[in-house]
């Protein structure tokens, strides 16, 4: 998941859960003598309230790091010393990657009791097969927000977007591999092509979109179709929840081509000193009620079904927070490409922003 | 008596310049040669690496980085990039003068009144101040909201996410810096010499362009080469106002840092946007520019 937060205000962020975690610690640790846990996770992902439940119950003393793209944690994973690290938190993509370079540990099956409570459907993912590395936390797909009073038209794909009648409308996420890949299952092909000749027929294609991007952002793509600003939004699930939470005419859609979709996961990197508290850890996420508690502060996809039982009917209601399974079985990976692959797509981009 | 004098006199000078130099202008150059020369040299050589497939950086020498600058699209976004920040500096100086003159020539607190306006932007953030325009210009912003109020428009007006959204943000970052310079410029202009071309029978625009203007001309180059630089760089300007729609260099270079993970493209392209800083202001000096007054 591509999350790029500014700067100045990520710093100030980081530091809340930090100072918040460190106060929890502390008082754990005098409390009971269970060891501790590194954690280097997501900015903003994991709720505070459950990191110190868990220090509660079991006196394992917790510190968190946290880190804002996948490409950041694999350089500091890589720059510390082995052993930092007890869990890290990669995306699908990025657990190919770190399996490839053996990077991770084998989790105990024995040990995650809960694993059932995981949806059939994010289990035995392509990127780890038999989740024998990974376990899924949070994810979500790239949908589409429609301010519905202002598109009277019906969209039901990310082919509609291309339609010349929606010319300066249209709020997308600031990536590449996103945008092009929207593009590429738009033609129905995969987002992970890598043949010259057909990236060519996707720069076409992509190009002929220019005319409808209004706004590139990560950032909060939310608050350009909360405001009204953009009419038309492709954006993660969740900004969409929320962008609807604050604006009743948005509507979200996902595509009939099938969606782009991330997983989040729990991981053990190679040499970590706190093997069996990362097994507990774990396990204490995959519960039906941490999964709730993550659920109620985080409009993510949660792939805890257990979990998703448990919340009220609105929210199992609302297709933007429960996606429902048939999105994310017809949803893709994406996958690492080679580096001449990624040379055209970034010139590919460039060509569209320019 | 001859050897004690030149004894007593020992005392009052040093035998060689070397130490005290060295004392003086050792922590400045270490903090130099730390904090600017490696890590200019570390850009330098990283902009020759290549990345391998995890996308770490490996010390395989290739130029392959700078062949791709010369790509078309590139090449057009520097184009654009130039282009924003010309007329940034060419709005900054039109709006600029004019105000610049009026501050040097009141007095007492209506001056510092003055001065002030232009500095107290300054305590906030930048940052915070661009999102301020893109709520301000937004859709259902303040500014449409007024002017529907008043029954000017029907409709919203589409303003923000264009160039010239843009080059208004950076004409509002960078208006200090082109205000400053010239008025310590105008400021140091003598009264005299207005007079005496007054009196020689020059009219007034003739005043102004024979005499005014060059004996200022320091101070508008000075601002230009302070609003012209940056302009390029501020992409975070280009991100919020632009929308992605107007990038200029440092766009360039975020994005191979950041999503991209290329560094020593973004490397150098970082090379290349030193040096067209450093050909600017060589052309600054050429043209009689003051480098002094570019520090100040």
């Amino acid at each position: 998941m591509k999350k790029r937060v500014i700067a100045v205000l990520m710093a100030a962020m980081a530091a809340l859960p930090l100072s918040a975690c460190g106060g929890g610690a502390s008082t754990a640790s005098a409390a009971g003598n269970a060891g501790e846990l590194n954690l280097f996770i997501w900015t903003e992902y994991v709720p505070d309230a459950v990191i110190e439940q868990f220090e509660e119950e079991t006196g394992i003393q917790v510190n968190v790091s946290t880190f804002s793209s996948n490409e950041d944690m694999l350089a500091k994973v890589r720059s510390e010393e082995e052993g930092a690290y007890d869990i890290v938190q990669p995306s699908d993509y990025m657990v190919q990657q770190m399996i490839a370079n053996d990077m991770l540990e084998e989790l105990d099956q024995e040990q995650l009791t809960n694993l059932g409570n995981i949806g059939e459907a994010y289990l035995d993912p392509s990127y780890d097969p038999g989740n024998v590395y990974s376990v899924p936390y949070l994810g979500g797909v790239v949908a589409i927000g429609v301010n519905t009073d202002r598109i009277t038209d019906e969209i039901t794909g990310y082919d509609d977007l291309f339609n010349p009648a929606y010319a300066d409308t249209t709020v997308v996420l600031d990536d590449t591999r996103a945008i092009i890949g929207v593009t590429e299952r738009s033609m129905g092909l995969s987002m992970n092509e890598s043949d010259p000749d057909t990236l060519a027929e996707v720069q076409t294609k992509l190009l002929s979109w220019k005319p409808n991007i209004k706004l590139y952002d990560s950032d909060s793509p939310k608050s350009a179709l909360i405001s009204g600003d953009c009419t038309i939004g492709v954006a993660w699930s969740a900004e969409i929840a929320l962008a609807m939470d604050e604006n009743p005419a948005i509507e979200i859609v996902y595509p009939e081509e099938g969606a782009y979709k991330f997983i989040d996961n729990w991981t053990v990197p190679k040499g970590a000193k706190n093997y069996d508290n990362a097994m507990k850890f774990i396990n204490y996420m995959l519960e039906a009620e941490t999964g709730q508690a993550v659920a109620q502060e985080f409009p993510y996809l949660n792939p805890n079904a257990a979990a998703i039982e448990l919340m009220d009917e609105e929210y199992r209601n609302n297709i933007a927070k429960n996606v429902p399974q048939e999105v994310i079985e017809n949803a893709e990976f994406v996958e690492n490409l080679d580096t001449d692959t990624l040379a055209i797509l970034d010139q590919m981009w460039t060509e569209l922003k320019k | 008596m001859r050897e004690k004098k030149s004894g007593g006199l020992s005392r009052h000078t040093f035998r060689s310049n070397t130490l005290p130099a060295l004392c003086m202008t050792g922590p400045v150059t270490v903090w130099l040669i730390i904090f600017v020369a490696v890590p200019l040299l570390y850009v330098a050589v990283m902009s020759f690496c290549s990345i391998d497939q995890n996308y770490n950086v490996v010390f395989r020498f290739t130029a392959e980085n700078y062949r791709r600058l010369a790509d078309t699209n590139y090449i057009q976004i520097y184009g654009q990039s130039l282009l924003i920040a010309a007329l940034t500096t060419a709005i900054c100086i039109l709006i600029g003068y004019p105000f610049s003159f009026l501050i040097a020539r009141t007095k007492g607190r209506k001056k510092g009144l003055l001065y002030m306006l232009v500095i107290i932007p300054f305590w906030t953030n930048s940052l915070i101040r661009i999102y301020g325009w893109r709520t301000f210009l937004g859709t259902s912003g303040w500014l449409n909201r007024g002017l529907e109020a008043l029954g000017l428009i029907d409709e919203p007006l589409d303003l923000l996410f264009h160039r010239g959204t843009t080059v208004l943000g950076m004409v509002y970052c960078l208006f200090p810096f082109m205000v400053l310079p010239l008025y310590t410029a105008i400021e140091k202009l003598d009264r005299s010499m207005i007079e005496a071309s007054e009196d020689l029978g020059a009219r007034r625009a003739a005043t102004f362009v024979r005499v005014v203007l060059p004996l200022t001309a320091g101070g508008i180059f000075s601002g230009s080469i302070m609003v012209f630089i940056p302009c390029l760089g501020y992409f975070f300007v280009s991100d919020i106002l632009g929308g992605g729609n107007a990038d200029v260099i440092g766009n360039l270079i975020e994005r191979q840092f950041q999503s991209g993970n290329n560094w020593p493209l973004g490397a150098a392209l970082s090379i290349t946007l030193i040096l067209i800083t450093l050909l600017l202001v060589k052309l600054y000096q050429k043209c009689g520019g003051d480098m002094e007054s570019l520090g100040g």
